[in-house]
């Protein structure tokens, strides 16, 4: 039944709108040509008749009653087929003429009816037209025509208009079904594909509708909206994940922590048991809080709080406070840092990112190493390198780093949550900044590109796209 | 010293009020804004604690009531909400610092005590002397027995903060929000580095150390300790 519901699409129903429109038009043009034209025919008619009626009673002023039955006999004979019918009554009501039957000695204009062969019985009675005009040697000249070619040429429009009427709303009728059909039948495609992304098939994508652009950008907009879904749910899903998975460690220590501690049989055995359960709790839980805040980034929230931040103010204050740290563990960070560099965003996510990214590097580095902090201008674009000339991080596992837990083999026994560098992209993404792992050789090279304006909506740049093509 | 507590979850509330009366403090607990307020108007408390989510007029709405009808108190945010921003919301709405929950009891008592020995904006220190250690805070210098130390920036910080809270304990979550303006926990060791820098200027050589670690909780500086 899918090409008999396009009556019911709104394509249809719009052509059908347009089609009553369109017909009322028609019908309106039609009917003022219509009038106009039979108008034009009338004044014909009734201006024959006058300048005949005008003609004979000149003649019957001049020349006189003679003149006038030769004038008319002349007329007569000239006019043919097409000829005015007459009929002279004198002053005592005599007919001296007539070619119409009837007596209809009446003044003005008026309608007889002529019967053109009385011996036929099935001919129709003719309708003429008639003009009575008083005569200057007396009596009354009707002077009539017959009306057939204006009633012909008006029966003529009148079939022209209907046929024409109805020929252009079958026309109307049969686009919209055709286009509704063809509107039901892709938009359908698309539902079908909704369906299935409804049923559980998060992967599926819509077609692309392909009627005119704007149904294109509707399904590739929708298209991205689904992938912003999926995205969110298999990090809403990630997190779940990790959550029961890489917390069951640390809270399993905190178990084993607390059993152990009951077992303890002196009193600063057991403060000091406590104290490793409390601070094996603050792990949990700081482990716990960057779970949620990286949930919270990855769905987009914060950007409304987004202002101008001086990045070099910001990336200088982190290196500052990292100096004495790095320097502590041997290490030596150094700072290339452009002043005066601004980009849209959060100063204390920003901080946080930073921050992890400098503690990433002091704490996979061995003593000796070289940490550099760079924050440059290219292209319009800001963009802050931390690099170093430690291990690095192996091609094939650099994508990985920036996903939650995830640690390298190397540094499984050192401390930290996992977190740090995805913490760090999810603040990234958040700028829409993009995050590089690049090779230092040796070391590696965490590269951070802020766009070069902000990012506007697709709603809001589009349109000024389409006034430009 | 009397405190105003307002938190809706009974176990928190009770243990909460225990460990501020066990640290000395006169406590008037509520569990639901109306009550805060009304509690609020008609006494005067030296600092409040508010939870920012309780049933009815949050937190929130109860400070802001209070600092309509004039009320000047510190206040203090307890919450379980650690979204970026909802601090800067928090101390939008009057609050004077904010807590995010879980947190160590010592942690609120050093929060509390911060709260109470503070100087109105209007009380402009030029200088801080703490037994013979003394920094001008123009000149930004600092001397020791009469003998110049020179510091570097965010040291001097970190020793302004501590001399301006002489005698109280500090957490590294007070000096990582008050020096370094990190509201969140770098996992570092940024203050134990600043710190021993600043210890060996400034106590190395001198018979007295002034700056004290407190074990599990933070740092002192105390010329009685």
């Amino acid at each position: 039944m899918r090409w008999l519901s396009g009556f019911r699409s709104g394509a249809f129903r719009f052509a059908l709108f347009l089609a009553l429109v369109f017909g009322a038009g028609a019908a309106l043009l039609l009917a003022v040509v219509e009038r106009s034209i039979s108008r034009y025919a009338v004044e014909a008619t009734d201006g024959g008749l006058k300048s005949e009626a005008a003609i004979l009673q000149g003649e019957d002023r001049e020349g006189g009653r003679s003149n006038l039955l030769q004038a008319i006999a002349l007329h007569r004979r000239a006019g043919g087929e097409e000829a005015f019918r007459y009929q002279l009554t004198d002053r005592r009501g005599r007919l001296l003429v007539n070619d119409i039957g009837t007596s209809n000695a009446k003044i003005g204009w008026g309608e007889v009816e002529v019967l053109d062969d009385p011996q036929d019985a099935g001919a129709r009675p003719e309708m003429l037209k008639s003009l009575g005009v008083p005569m200057p040697e007396g009596g009354v000249l009707v002077v009539a025509t017959d009306t057939y070619d204006v009633q012909e040429l008006r029966r003529g429009l009148d079939r022209f208009t209907l046929f024409a009427g109805v020929f252009i709303t079958l026309f109307v009728l049969a686009g919209g079904y055709l286009l509704g059909g063809l509107f039901m039948r892709r938009l359908d495609r698309v539902n079908v594909a909704i369906g299935r992304v409804m049923a559980g098939n998060v992967a599926e994508r819509l077609p692309t509708i392909g009627i005119s652009r704007e149904f294109d950008l509707l399904s590739s907009n929708l298209n991205a909206m689904l992938d912003r879904i999926g995205a969110l749910m298999e990090g809403l899903r990630q997190v779940t994940t990790d959550i029961a998975h890489d917390l069951r460690t640390p809270l399993t220590r905190l178990r084993q922590q607390l059993e152990a501690t009951r077992e303890a049989n002196s009193i600063d055995h057991y403060t000091a048991g406590i104290d490793v359960a409390v601070l094996q709790t603050d792990q949990i839980l700081a482990i716990f809080r960057a779970l949620l805040r990286i949930g919270t980034l990855e769905g987009g929230d914060g950007r409304q709080y987004f202002r101008p931040v001086n990045l070099s103010e910001v990336i200088g204050h982190v290196v500052a406070a990292h100096q004495p740290v790095a320097e502590d563990d041997g290490k030596a960070l150094l700072a290339e840092h452009e002043p005066g560099l601004v980009v849209a965003g959060d100063a204390e996510l920003l901080t946080q990112m930073l921050t992890n990214l400098i503690d990433n590097a002091i704490r996979h580095t061995p003593a000796g190493s070289l940490i550099v902090s760079k924050l440059e201008r290219m292209d319009d674009s800001v963009i802050a390198t931390i690099s170093d000339d430690g291990p690095g991080v192996p091609a094939g596992e650099r994508v990985n780093v920036l996903s939650r837990f995830y640690r390298l083999d190397r540094s499984r026994h050192l401390p930290g949550t996992g977190l740090g560098m995805s913490l760090a992209a999810a603040i990234a993404g958040l700028h829409h900044a993009r995050i590089d792992l690049l090779d230092n050789s040796p070391g590696l090279r965490v590269r951070i590109t802020f766009p070069k304006s902000p990012p506007a909506l697709e709603h809001s740049a589009s349109p000024s796209k389409n006034q430009a093509d | 010293m009397k405190l105003l507590l307002l938190e809706d979850d009974d176990a928190t509330r009770v243990h909460l009020e225990r460990t501020l009366v066990a640290a000395g403090y006169v406590v008037d607990v509520c569990s639901d804004g109306r009550h805060a307020i009304a509690l609020g108007s008609i006494n005067e408390y030296a600092v409040l604690i508010f939870d920012r989510m309780v049933p009815g007029i949050d937190g929130l709405g109860v400070l802001k009531a209070l600092r309509a009808a004039g009320v000047r108190s510190p206040a203090l945010f307890l919450t379980a909400i650690d979204g970026v921003h909802d601090r800067v919301e928090g101390l939008d709405a009057g609050a004077d610092d904010y807590l995010v929950k879980p947190f160590a009891a010592i942690e609120l008592i050093a929060r509390v005590n911060a709260l109470l020995r503070r100087r109105p904006a209007t009380d402009v220190m030029t200088a801080l002397r703490v037994a013979d250690l003394e920094i001008d805070l123009i000149k930004r210098s600092v001397k020791r027995a009469g003998q110049q130390i020179l510091l570097q920036a965010q040291e001097f910080k970190l020793l302004e903060y501590l001399m301006r809270h002489a005698g109280e304990i500090v957490t590294r979550s007070m000096l990582l929000e008050n020096v370094w303006s990190f509201h969140f926990d770098p996992q570092t060791n940024i203050i134990e580095s600043h710190m021993s820098r600043l210890r060996s200027k400034v106590d190395r050589g001198f018979d007295r150390e002034l700056i004290h670690t407190i074990r599990g909780s933070g740092y002192s500086l105390d010329a009685l300790a």
